[in-house]
């Protein structure tokens, strides 16, 4: 137990009232770049400049403002959007239970880990129940002056708060158009065949971020004065749709 | 739909290779608002600024460089960059197919999707197709925005999805907030709360659930448009930041606000 809470909550539903202490659950490790100016290597800042006058603008000139219509804008200040900021509340309020799986992941946003504060007795028992069940809670609660939109599910011990994208910030499959292409039986067979050919569990702990070291490993060696080569990137030839059957039972042959 | 593809290449399994796009699953639905000169309301842009000139850089003096001791770089070329994995840029390779339920959610990442390119459409389908069938997703790896991703790729319906997956030392350890008296069991109480939960099951419909904040924005933005609209000069120049979709989705909530009152 080394990390540190981000956040407390109460998981309310029904009669119960379970504190829980919030965590990151992910830390991302990544090689961070700067933006430099090519003559002189000098850190770059951002800057805002007018488009008309092409001059710098400091943060008291600007003003926020919406486009209604092409180069017409409504101005809001600052006070009138900090009217319809939620208040501040500790409830992370449940209203109904969902069979686990039956969210699509392109809703997920973003996992937090849910620990348990004041009873670690109410936190044992939510994350039972909800094992047991195969149920996730769907709740919204409000954190730093925002209202969130999630769901409570457990795996593994602990128990995981996921905040979930609204509908109308995931776009629809329907929306791409796509049809579906005339397949033969044959074909879904050697593709079926092969996809359980190449079937095996998801070991995460087997995957590393090898594009990073190398990344690392040509900075280094940038740094010690070497030489670096250059590769262009690879494509592909693609599979024509004439020699799909063919490509597959290939296919089949060298993985089995 | 107009989608604007972010990277083209090729999705591929075994020998099969599919030409592709990826696009995004997020909508902006957000409403985005620019910032403008309060004297003249000319739109602003952002720009990079070198401290030491004091002057507005353009883009092909911007270089990018990795700090290897307080303010001494490393620059590093786009040639560079895209030398390091040249082969995992373009090409997007499924090294198993894994059951989906296998894959806690705390490894997901940002959803996007794959849509084929001219030619690829039959291996598309079929691809989209057997995993729906097997109930398999795939499990690959690529080269992204100077960024190697691991992801999953999963049937949409008739699409196929693609959702980037943190690396596992990215992953903090649960017993990082847990203590080891974590997990007794209490039968009679767990009981009890599994009555509670079965009686407030329900299926799973987003759509009961608005951003609630986005909506009074709306209903302001509709009310101000009324009579305060100020009009910013004509600059001659591409300064949008933004998708230029935004009113219309606006005007939708708008509607949307109005009818709910």
């Amino acid at each position: 137990m080394t990390a540190r809470a981000i956040w407390k909550g109460l998981i309310h539903f029904g009669e119960y009232s379970i504190p829980v202490k919030l965590y990151t659950a992910v830390r991302e490790q990544r090689i961070q770049f700067h933006l430099l100016h090519s003559s002189d290597q000098a850190r770059l800042k951002q800057q805002m400049v007018c488009a008309y006058e092409h001059i710098p603008v400091p943060r008291e000139e600007q003003v926020r403002g919406f486009e209604w219509e092409d180069g017409r804008y409504v101005i809001v200040n600052d006070d009138e959007l900090k009217r319809f900021e939620p208040e501040d509340s500790r409830l992370i309020e449940v209203h109904e239970f969902v069979k686990a799986g039956d969210i699509d992941p392109l809703y997920f946003e973003r996992v937090y880990y849910l620990g348990p504060d004041a009873s670690q007795k109410e936190y044992d028992v939510l994350a039972a129940a909800l094992s047991d069940t195969g149920m996730e809670g769907i709740c919204t609660w409000t954190m730093r002056k925002r209202t969130y939109f999630g769901s409570l599910k457990v795996r593994g011990k602990a128990i995981r708060l996921i905040t979930l994208r609204y509908t109308d910030e995931v776009v629809a499959a329907t929306s791409l158009d796509l049809s579906p292409a005339r397949l033969s039986e044959k074909e879904l067979k050697a593709g079926s065949d092969l996809v359980g050919a190449l079937a095996g569990p998801f070991r995460p702990e087997t995957f590393e971020n090898e594009h990073q070291k190398r990344l690392q490993e040509m900075i280094d060696k940038k740094a010690a004065g070497e030489k670096i080569s250059i590769f262009r990137p690879k494509k592909k030839k693609t599979t024509a749709p004439d020699r799909l059957l063919e490509t597959l039972e290939a296919s089949l042959r060298k993985v089995g | 739909m107009a989608v604007h593809e972010l990277w083209t290449g090729t999705v591929s399994f075994s020998l099969v290779a599919i030409p592709v796009q990826l696009v995004s699953a997020v909508a902006a639905s957000r409403i985005s608002f620019r910032m403008l000169h309060a004297k003249d309301y000319a739109p602003l842009s952002r720009r990079m600024l070198c401290p030491v000139e004091g002057k507005i850089v353009p883009l092909h003096e911007i270089v990018r460089g990795f700090e290897i001791a307080p303010d001494k770089y490393i620059v590093m070329t786009r040639e560079e960059l895209e030398s390091v994995s040249p082969e995992r840029s373009r090409a997007i390779e499924i090294i198993d197919f894994i059951d989906i339920g296998d894959v806690d959610p705390v490894y997901y990442g940002r959803p996007y999707f794959l849509v084929p390119a001219k030619g690829g459409e039959k291996a598309y389908s079929l691809l989209v197709e057997v995993m729906r069938e097997t109930g398999r997703a795939g499990i690959a790896k690529f080269v992204f925005g100077e960024r190697e991703y691991l992801v999953l790729l999963k049937p949409a319906g008739q699409a196929l999805s693609l959702i980037t997956l943190h690396y596992s030392d990215e992953i903090v350890p649960e017993e990082e907030i847990l203590s080891e008296k974590t997990g007794r069991a209490w039968p009679r109480d767990t009981d009890e709360m599994i009555k509670v939960i079965e009686s407030m099951r329900s299926a799973f419909k987003p759509e009961r659930y608005a951003n609630e904040r986005k909506e009074k924005i709306a209903g302001l933005l509709g009310e101000k448009a009324k009579e305060q609209m100020v009009e910013s000069p004509v600059t001659g120049e591409e300064v949008l930041e933004g998708p230029g979709d935004l009113v219309s989705v606006l005007q939708e909530s708008v509607r949307k606000v109005e009818a709910a009152q």
